[in-house]
């Protein structure tokens, strides 16, 4: 299910005003209720305050007749305020229904409520005992006051409260769909600015400064990896380009040296010289393609199979064995340093193959008599022997700009040197020993300083 | 030595069926997987190089029902170098493996590989010419005076001796030697070559360790022995 932002945001607007709204109508619905209440009440009591004083002084039976006759007149017609006097004496007595109403509850306040055949809302009432004066006898008063237009008005605040309420979130709804559509509005920008970005414009990038800053990590992480995918695709682009050019130089002299061959009559030697020098060219471009396949293996995730718990210096030993005469022949020595007992779970020709590729090219980049420092270094990490292989020689510093990408794909320091000695690799050899270290959990690292470059890689890692 | 090559690529299937003639052995050839069945049960094979994508039924299908009658050996050639084919090939009962593009002496010393399996076991001595090598005792004598050799240099000797007259590339020599299972684009084998050259031939008039330009090296004594070409300053690079 796709998400909306703007829908979120509505929805979020709505739930926040219908919990405002609710609380503000509640709040409000009590204090007016009380309000009414207290009123009401004042009212009752006012009423009550008369009356009493008019009743307490009347002691006989004439001035009772004038009682109750002012008790007609001041009760309305409507109902809305009545009057009743209980007595044990029938001639003190006032009110309807007054046997049906005598025992009617009311609290210590004296307040009660009161409800009466035909009518829809109950009585307030107030009732108070007179003591009893002359020829009267004690006598209880009560006053009842209708609670109709107190419930009416109760009854049309809330009614009111919940229309405006919800006219209200309506409101919200509508000014929110709005708010949420005009504050995306700069991620709408920026989404379409992407989608214009194409393989054909790499170099374009987000403008940062225009965007808000909420929007402006997002916009940095997505040139970021816009960056990184242009880096990639020149790689790319270099690589093949590369590829292409390492492939046809070989294949130039193939065809070139066929058709010089081939362009007049020859002797049988003369061809089989031929034959043996694009038998050459042949195997190196054999060679170019294997390195490349076993790149390739790498770069699908291929992980070392045949792992095995090895002594490393034993195999640093074998590999320096293997060099031996060509060492011998250029008077340089190699050494062996560091933690020799270091043992790390690696395969042999892979781990063989790495080594000899870096003794290759410290070989290669010293002067004759130098001596080269192959160094084991064994790091306990998370419970796995890690073990760093490095092998340093002297010769003419690395620029630092060249060191992170020595193990790119046929990258050369300088362009110009590719020949060595009967020797030419063809650029593929340090990117073999960080593929190697990659199918190892490792990595590979190169470092120049004071005259002394070293390269190097890691394995025991987590296995990739 | 009979040998039943599956194989649908011409240009291959022909150039296979020459050199292994030429090598002394008998060629049949199947240019599909469904021939290559049929004769590889119905016939008996010294070893059977199949590939592994053939139109009809493919190597692996072949090798199958193949395995379901007999345990001829097989070599599987494939252009796809997957670990998981490997795994596959071996699993249904493949002898050996060898990627494309390979070089010719690799599968020359494979069938050999496989055909001399289970021989009886070499000569401790050896001889070329007037070279006479003592496994045992690791010495090597021309001409009856003792040759000086270190323990590699020996050891790459008697490689070359076990094999004489057959061209062993240098990646060969460097598995054999040093136990170096790869393309090494180095140039240890030539600089050993030419130590042990020094030590072998150069002090006598006749030479034995030739070089095979662009293919390898190979011991042998020859009869009229054409002037050598010093090639080993150019053909550094191939493996």
């Amino acid at each position: 299910m796709r998400h909306s932002i703007i829908a979120r945001l509505v929805l979020m607007f709505a739930a926040a005003a219908l919990v405002i709204f609710s609380l503000i109508g509640g709040v409000l619905y009590a204090v007016v209720k009380n309000e009414l209440l207290r009123h009401e009440r004042d009212g009752l009591v006012t009423t009550f305050n008369d009356i009493e004083y008019m009743v307490s002084r009347v002691g006989t039976v004439d001035r009772w007749a004038r009682v109750q006759t002012k008790l007609d007149t001041l009760t309305p017609a409507d109902g809305k305020v009545r009057f009743w006097v209980f007595s044990d004496d029938p001639q003190f007595s006032y009110g309807k229904d007054l046997a049906e109403l005598h025992d009617f509850d009311y609290d210590p306040d004296n307040i009660g409520r009161l409800r009466i055949k035909g009518k829809e809302f109950p009585l307030h009432t107030l009732t108070k005992v007179l003591p009893a004066y002359l020829d009267r006898p004690a006598i209880r008063l009560t006053i009842g006051v209708d609670t109709e237009p107190y419930f009416e008005t109760l009854r049309t605040f809330v009614v009111a409260m919940i229309g405006l309420s919800l006219a209200g979130i309506f409101l919200v709804i509508l000014f929110g769909y709005w708010i949420a559509r005009a504050g995306l509005q700069p991620l709408k920008k920026m989404s379409d600015k992407a989608q214009t970005l194409s393989p054909q414009n790499l170099s374009e990038r987000l403008t940062v400064s225009a965007l808000p800053d909420e929007l402006s990590d997002l916009a940095q992480a997505f040139n970021g990896a816009l960056d990184r995918m242009e880096n990639a695709y020149k790689q790319l682009e270099a690589f093949n380009a590369d590829v292409a050019h390492e492939l046809r130089t070989p294949l130039a002299n193939l065809i070139g040296e066929t058709q010089v061959a081939l362009s007049r009559e020859r002797s049988a030697p003369e061809f089989e010289i031929v034959l043996q020098s694009n038998l050459e060219e042949l195997d190196r471009l054999r060679s170019i393609i294997n390195d490349m396949l076993f790149l390739a293996r790498c770069d699908q995730g291929e992980a070392a199979t045949s792992l095995v718990y090895t002594a490393i210096a034993d195999e640093v030993q074998k590999t320096i064995e293997f060099f031996e005469f060509v060492l011998d022949e250029m008077q340089m020595s190699v050494e062996v340093v560091g933690d020799v007992g270091a043992k790390s779970m690696i395969e042999t020709a892979l781990f063989r193959r790495a080594l000899t590729n870096l003794l290759q090219n410290a070989i290669q980049h010293s002067p004759a008599g130098a001596r080269i420092t192959v160094s084991i270094d064994a790091q306990q990490q998370d419970e796995q022997q890690r073990v760093q292989v490095a092998v340093s020689n002297p010769g003419e510093p690395i620029e630092q700009r060249h060191l992170p990408r020595l193990f790119d794909r046929f990258y050369r320091v300088d362009s110009a040197r590719r020949d060595f000695d009967g020797v030419h690799g063809h650029g593929l050899g340090l990117a073999i020993v960080k593929a190697i270290a990659l199918m190892h959990g490792g990595t590979a690292f190169a470092n120049s300083k004071s005259g002394k470059t070293t390269i190097g890689f890691t394995v025991g890692g987590k296995a990739a | 030595m009979k040998i039943l090559i599956v194989e649908d690529e011409h240009k291959m299937a022909e150039y296979l069926c020459k050199g292994l003639t030429e090598q002394g052995c008998t060629v049949d050839l199947a240019a599909n997987g469904i021939d290559g069945q049929h004769l590889a049960i119905q016939h008996e094979y010294d070893v059977i190089v199949l590939d592994v994508m053939l139109p009809g039924l493919d190597g692996f299908s072949v090798l199958r029902s193949l395995r379901t009658v007999k345990q001829t050996p097989v070599i599987m050639l494939t252009a796809r170098d997957r670990v998981e084919d490997r795994i596959k090939g071996l699993h249904d009962g493949a002898d050996d493996y060898l990627i494309k593009p390979f070089s010719f002496l690799e599968l020359l010393a494979r069938l050999q590989a496989l055909t001399r399996r289970g021989r009886a076991q070499e000569p401790a001595q050896l001889r070329i010419g007037d070279l006479q090598i003592d496994l045992l005792s690791r010495k090597a004598y021309r001409n009856n005076t003792r040759i000086d050799l270190t323990a590699k240099e020996f050891a790459l000797l008697a490689i070359m001796a076990r094999r004489q007259g057959e061209i062993l590339s240098k990646t060969a020599i460097a598995e054999l030697v040093w136990d170096m299972n790869f393309d090494s684009n180095t140039n240890v084998v030539e600089v050993a070559i030419k130590r042990l050259r020094a030590k072998i031939d150069a002090p006598f008039d006749q030479k034995l360790l030739h070089t095979i330009r662009g293919m390898g090296y190979v011991l042998e004594p020859r009869a009229s022995e054409s002037p050598v070409h010093e090639h080993d300053e150019h053909d550094g690079e191939d493996g």
